[in-house]
């Protein structure tokens, strides 16, 4: 009767911690992390910006820029601190690992990946490693996209491959110390690859499809123009079994399915996806039976949706359109019928868009693709619900920095102590070697 | 999609099916026994600095909502290597390397003052369970399970012994050990990559609590790390079915 009941207690214990852990996910925002990460739950302090070099502006780097984020503070707003890598490499994509120590940031363009201190000073990152053996470990991925925690190691999606830069991929898993694990390649009935999420609590992880190098690299108005080109996008999502990595089911969703948000309350057994070829909202559901379906809930324009963000309650999608800069705001309570509530013209362009974990704050930048962009001015610009709307807080210039890609929050809370285990020359992130 | 996997998961969803509804009926019980113990308790995880909201999503039925793939249809590659570290078990030394010997080994790193409800007490009871299940499986000569003080400071043996009591611990099969040293201590969090930060009040006094990610570590017979689970995903089955895939395998973690 005892062991019962402990079993019993250790199932509800369980169920605290997966239901508050379901709400503890990061990539772009705080709504959509990593599980397995601890989140910003109150006013987030900083922004940190993964930042595209631009030739001829200031070093012509990319960089890890931090906005200060807190009303209160003097300089509200404004860039605080900016950390530059040697180099020009894509930027596009950046994830904390499951500590929130650490941050690790990748470039499509040579798949370098850069990991960051974020805790000994969270104003000021600090480059501690540089991988530059992704292709290699990986067996000839290339691209790395999505960088989502589990456990001791950072889970990567990646774009392409080195053979001829398709969009065949795959997986690949790292130790925190920077140690490669594994690579999982795609199934060959649906090759490519972009983004990656995992839900705890049903064992099921998504990943979504976009295109190769050979495409993400090319300018945009060019490619556009090539029906062949444009015939190599993704168009499919795959069911996998999380803990034992392999795929279960295949869905077929036309237009390349990018940005994977799993819905966030503990009954929700749902996720919504965009596809930016055929501009539609999508929730990818769990059937009775315990297969997964789609089922297309909003036509968003002819503006290629990007980014997505998800309120903590699930009950609204943020989705961030390039072509026409708009934010969009879709009313999910049904999941199956997405409402438009409210949209902001943002700007001649738009791509991240990131709430915070209260639901009260949504940040935005601009910058998709280097090859893609168009002649703009470049900016993160931060906005918050006033009566039912969206109202402009403040708009961060990065015309002299760069272009501005994906968004991380930052909190003073997680700052560590200065022991000697926190010293870079110490740290094991700093010890491991980069093959 | 290859029609194998996905009748396999068909399958598994209808034996997910005809459990649910005794497992509901469980979990209902449970629910109401958690809430009523953790309500007085604080959470002391980090990057919180308002009311945690956390508390709105403790509502409905949680249950792991799928069965754990079958022991040795996957694989569990090795994410790092641990060097051996001598620690105090009640007051003696003994080396970790003497302890796992030959054996799989379960290790958690827990302090006894932790109050955070999905931290060591999730970590201590999930152990407490794989324990009856490693003994009614007849593992309890092939596993050993080791429970880690992150403040060797406090716990002292005396205090460890009575927390241990307190878990029906099975002396033979499951440990609490105190590292010699803070130092000590330190070396092997690094090595385990298990942070661990003091959590100081306004006027940046210590307060006796510490802000961990909750990791329980799963170590082959050489001492490597081959799955971390975390809150969440800490589900003793999928603990016993990885022991299991370890044993039964060729243990070569692909590298």
């Amino acid at each position: 009767m005892t062991t019962r009941l402990g079993h019993f207690v250790l199932i509800g214990l369980l169920w605290l911690s997966a239901t508050a852990l379901a709400t503890r996910p990061v990539t772009a925002d705080e709504t959509c992390q990593s599980p397995f990460l601890p989140k910003v739950t109150g006013q987030e302090d900083y922004v940190y910006v993964w930042t595209l070099g631009i030739a001829g502006v200031g070093d012509g780097n990319d960089s890890l820029v931090t906005v200060d984020a807190h009303p209160t503070s003097k300089t509200y707003g404004q860039i605080i601190h900016r950390i530059a890598v040697p180099g020009r490499h894509e930027a596009h994509h950046a994830g904390f690992t499951d500590d929130r120590r650490y941050l690790w940031a990748g470039g499509l363009d040579d798949s370098y990946i850069f990991v960051f201190d974020v805790g000994l000073d969270p104003a000021r990152p600090r480059l501690i490693k540089t991988i530059t053996s992704f292709v290699k470990d990986t067996g000839g991925l290339v691209g790395p996209h999505t960088f989502y925690a589990l456990p001791g190691r950072m889970l990567i999606s990646a774009l392409s491959n080195a053979q001829d830069n398709s969009g065949r991929t795959g997986l690949a898993e790292y130790a925190n110390d920077g140690k490669f694990i594994r690579a999982i390649w795609m199934p060959k009935e649906a090759p490519y690859g972009y983004d990656v999420r995992v839900n705890v609590n049903l064992n099921r992880m998504l990943t979504s499809s976009f295109t190769g190098k050979r495409n993400y690299m090319r300018p945009f108005g060019e490619l556009s123009k090539d029906a062949e080109a444009m015939k190599a996008f993704g168009d499919s999502i795959v069911v996998w079994d999380f803990h034992s990595r392999k795929p279960l089911q295949i869905l077929r969703v036309p237009g390349a399915p990018l940005e994977l948000r799993w819905a966030l309350l503990p009954h929700h057994y749902y996720a919504f996806t965009g596809t930016a070829l055929t501009h539609q909202l999508v929730v990818i559901y769990r059937k009775e039976d315990g297969t997964w379906a789609t089922k297309n809930i909003a036509d968003t324009g002819e503006n290629i949706p990007v980014d997505l963000s998800l309120a903590p309650d699930d009950s609204k999608v943020y989705v961030n359109s390039f072509l026409d800069g708009t934010l969009r705001v879709y009313d999910v309570s049904n999941p199956f019928e997405g409402k438009l509530i409210e949209q902001v013209k943002l700007g001649e362009m738009a791509n991240m868009v990131s709430e915070s974990w209260d639901g009260a704050r949504v940040y935005a930048t601009n910058s998709l693709l280097s090859q893609w962009d168009k002649r703009s001015d470049y900016w993160l610009k931060a906005y918050a619900w006033e009566n039912g709307k969206l109202v402009p807080k403040f708009t961060t210039d990065f015309n002299a920095v760069g272009r501005p890609h994906i968004m991380n929050f930052g909190s003073k809370t997680m700052r560590v102590a200065s022991h000697p285990r926190s010293h870079p020359a110490r740290s094991p992130a700093a010890h491991a070697s980069t093959r | 999609m290859p029609a194998p996997a996905d009748l396999q998961d068909r399958t598994e969803f209808a034996k997910l099916d005809r459990r649910r509804a005794t497992r509901q009926r469980r979990i209902a019980i449970a629910a109401s026994l958690v809430l009523v113990c953790a309500a007085p308790v604080s959470v002391d995880a980090g990057a919180r600095d308002s009311a945690d909201p956390d508390d709105a999503y403790v509502r409905g039925v949680f249950s792991p909502q799928f069965i754990p793939p079958a022991v040795g249809t996957y694989e569990l590659p090795v994410i790092r290597r641990v060097p051996p570290f001598v620690l105090l078990e009640a007051g003696r030394p003994v080396s970790t390397q003497v302890l796992t010997a030959g054996k799989i080994a379960v290790m958690s790193f827990i302090y006894t003052a932790c109050s955070d409800r999905l931290g060591c007490p999730l970590a201590t009871r999930a152990m407490s369970e794989l324990q009856t299940r490693l003994l009614e499986g007849g593992l309890q000569e092939r596993v050993v399970l080791l429970s880690i003080s992150l403040d060797p400071g406090r716990d002292t043996p005396t205090h460890l012994a009575t927390y241990a009591r307190h878990f029906k611990a099975n002396r033979l099969l499951w440990h609490f050990l105190t590292a010699p040293s803070e130092g000590d201590l330190r070396r092997m969090l690094a090595a385990y990559g298990q942070d661990r930060e003091p959590i100081a009040d306004e006027r940046g006094r210590f307060t006796g609590r510490f802000r961990h990610v909750l990791k329980v570590f799963v170590l082959d017979a050489a001492a490597r790390i081959r799955n971390i689970y975390s809150s969440g995903f800490l589900v003793p089955q999928v603990v016993v079915n990885d022991i299991k895939t370890l044993l039964t395998s060729d243990a070569t973690g692909m590298k």
